[in-house]
Parts: structure tokens; C-alpha cells; sequence
């Protein structure tokens, strides 16, 4: 999905049936949001890659520009290959 | 070669100043090319020689080359870099034992075994030496009794070793528990990150209650500066930050460390 930062409102999506992307988009946008202001204000400066990792599964995200990739994958996803995919889909953003 | 030892090669080619190499050093230990392991290790103690951990295995890898004065050697340097460094009393421990200096071996496992007491093969090692001694006298037995007093400021160096990486536990109000974070001049700015940071996990749990996933075990993200992992730990949380330059999947295992550390402080302390 592409989520709006600010607003946690989907801007495209692919999602899987059965998936609420909505409710996904929303909370998912809100956590990279508060990660990535607590960053800054701990001086870490600006986040990229996010990564939620669940007992149901795994929640990744990654901004620029105000918007978010986010990704909702299985547990057993390489978390590594998401996350190298992510930050090069993310140069589309620029 | 395996995976892991593939990936951990190449991170350390990429980058030959990288801590990766105690990883490697111990993957390779593990799986019995000890001359690789033994060369990854040594090259790697002469960039940090001052890494407890770096030298932990190379202790443990001159045990498996037989060169045991060369490990205790190694393990005497951890006690000074990290006191009460609980792999270094077990191996001289053992060394001790095999030795036949059954006094000192009885008094490194005891300590081994206060500073974790759930470690049964600690405490079998500690029966076999009691029953090795000639008299069966109680020996050095107080350590084993007594909880170790440990200054939660300093709860996480012994893990995390490098003084660039730090850990801070927090209640669930968002006050510190244990750990800090020291600036370059010796300020403790934990309790600022940690009341930033712990918001994060306010959030997670926020979601989590509205999304079928189950309870969140970890949140791993990177800034500009650091990469930062967290995890629930009792009722608070759990934050571990390392610079960039560490690679994420150690950040992750720092936590991993940080979090069994917690684990038996709290028990220690029950």
C-alpha cells in the first residue's frame, strides 16, 4: 500500500481479500508518523525502514515526502530482501 | 558454507572494521573450521582489542585448538575489561577443573552460577568438582548464595560491550529502569530518549488492539543516525540503539541479549 502520512488515508493499494486495508493504512502510517517524530526528537534525525514484528505477522513501512510504503507480510517473510525492495521502490517518491 | 556464515563474510568484506566478525568468528567455531574461525577472531581482536566478547572467543577458540594458556590468558582479559563477565568465569571454571585447581575452579563457577542461576550445567559442573575434591569439604560455596549486587545504570555492558550501543529498560510510565545513554561529554540522556521512544511502543499497542495480529514481540527502525530496537520487557519496555554502521540483524540480536539480561536481573532479584 501507499498511505498518506499525515492523513493514514490509502493512496493505492494492493492488498490480499479479506484484508482491512483502511484499518491497516491508518494505524500503520500513525506508528511510522510517531516513530519517526520520536527519532527526530531524540536526535536520531530523519527514519527510513519501520518494522513491526507481530505473533500474526510483519508490518513494514518506509517514507518519504509524506508518504509511506507499507507492507503487511507473514512472519516468515526475509524481512531483509522487504526491506532492501522497499527503500528502492521508495526512490520512486523522490 | 551456510547462509549465515556467507552473509556475515560478506558484511565483514564490506566493511573489515565491522563487529560482525565475533558473529562470524563463532559461526565458523561452531561449525568446526577452527583455523577460519581462529584467523576471523584474532584479526578482529586486533581492531577492538578492547571488546570483552572479542575476546571471549578467542578464548573458546584456543580451547578447541588445545592452546589453553592462550585462553585463560584471554578469559583474564575479559574479567578486566568486563568484571563478573559470566562466560569468562564459566570457561576458566572448566579450565580450572581440567586443571585439577579445584579451589579456583569451584570459586569461577560459583560465581558463574550466581550471576545465572538457571544455568543447570553450571550447577552439574559445580557437583562434579565438589565431588572431585579429596576431602568433599564445602568449597568457596558463599558466591552461589549471594545475589550480585549490579548497578542498574551498568545493568547492559557486559552485552552490548561496545560503549556506542546502548539499552535502557522502562517502566510502563516511561521512566528508566535500568541502563543509560551517555553523550560524548558524559551526560545520561536516557530518561529524554526513553520518554521519546517509548511512545512508539504506546502506539504499537494501540494498533495491535485493532488489527488481528496478535501481541507485537519487536519494532526494529532506522534513522539517519541509529537503528534503534525495542520489545516489551514486564510491563514496560525494552529499547536497545546502536549507530548505523552496526548492521541491523546484530542490533537485533543485541536486543535479544539485552532482554535474557533482563530477564535474570529480575529473577536475581525476585
Amino acid at each position: 500500500m501507499v498511505v498518506g502520512e499525515g492523513d493514514g488515508m490509502v493512496v493505492d493499494s494492493n492488498l490480499q481479500i479479506g484484508v482491512n486495508g483502511d484499518a491497516f493504512a491508518a494505524l500503520t502510517a500513525s506508528m511510522y508518523r510517531k516513530a519517526r517524530r520520536a527519532a527526530a526528537a531524540a536526535g536520531f534525525g530523519e527514519t527510513g525502514f519501520f518494522e513491526l514484528d507481530a505473533e500474526g505477522g510483519r508490518m513494514c513501512a518506509a517514507g518519504r515526502n509524506d508518504l509511506v510504503i507499507v507492507v503487511i507480510a507473514e512472519p516468515r517473510v526475509n524481512v531483509g530482501l522487504l526491506r532492501v525492495e522497499m527503500l528502492k521502490a521508495l526512490e520512486a517518491f523522490a | 558454507m551456510s547462509d549465515d556464515i556467507r552473509t556475515l563474510s560478506e558484511t565483514l568484506a564490506a566493511d573489515p572494521s565491522s563487529i560482525v566478525f565475533v558473529q562470524l568468528g563463532e559461526a565458523l567455531r561452531r561449525s568446526g573450521q577452527i583455523e577460519l574461525a581462529w584467523r576471523v577472531a584474532t584479526r578482529g581482536l586486533d581492531r577492538h582489542a578492547q571488546r570483552a566478547d572479542a575476546h571471549d572467543l578467542v578464548a573458546r577458540i584456543a580451547i578447541d585448538r588445545g592452546d589453553f594458556p592462550r585462553a585463560r590468558a584471554e578469559w583474564e582479559t575479559v574479567l578486566t575489561l568486563a568484571p563478573g563477565h559470566g562466560g569468562a568465569q564459566k570457561g576458566l571454571g572448566f579450565l580450572c577443573f581440567q586443571q585439577g585447581d579445584l579451589d579456583e575452579a569451584a570459586r569461577y563457577l560459583g560465581a558463574a552460577l550466581a550471576d545465572d542461576p538457571q544455568d543447570e550445567s553450571l550447577a552439574a559442573a559445580l557437583d562434579t568438582v565438589r565431588a572431585s575434591h579429596p576431602d568433599r569439604r564445602p568449597i568457596e560455596e558463599a558466591p552461589t548464595l549471594r545475589v550480585p549486587v549490579v548497578d542498574a545504570r551498568t545493568l547492559f555492558q557486559e552485552v552490548l560491550g561496545d560503549p556506542s550501543q546502548t539499552a535502557i529498560l522502562l517502566d510502563g510510565d516511561g521512566y528508566v529502569v535500568a541502563g543509560q545513554y551517555l553523550t560524548a561529554d558524559g551526560r545520561d540522556l536516557g530518561a529524554d530518549i526513553g520518554a521519546q521512544l517509548s511512545g512508539v511502543s504506546e502506539e504499537a499497542n494501540r494498533a495491535m488492539r485493532h488489527l488481528s495480529l496478535g501481541r507485537w514481540r519487536q519494532i526494529v527502525f532506522e534513522a539517519e543516525s541509529a537503528s534503534v530496537a525495542m520489545a516489551p520487557s514486564g510491563g514496560g519496555v525494552l529499547l536497545v540503539a546502536a549507530p548505523r554502521s552496526v548492521p541491523l540483524g546484530y542490533v537485533r540480536r543485541l536486543l535479544e541479549r539485552s532482554l535474557e539480561r533482563v530477564r535474570r536481573w529480575t529473577g536475581a532479584r525476585a
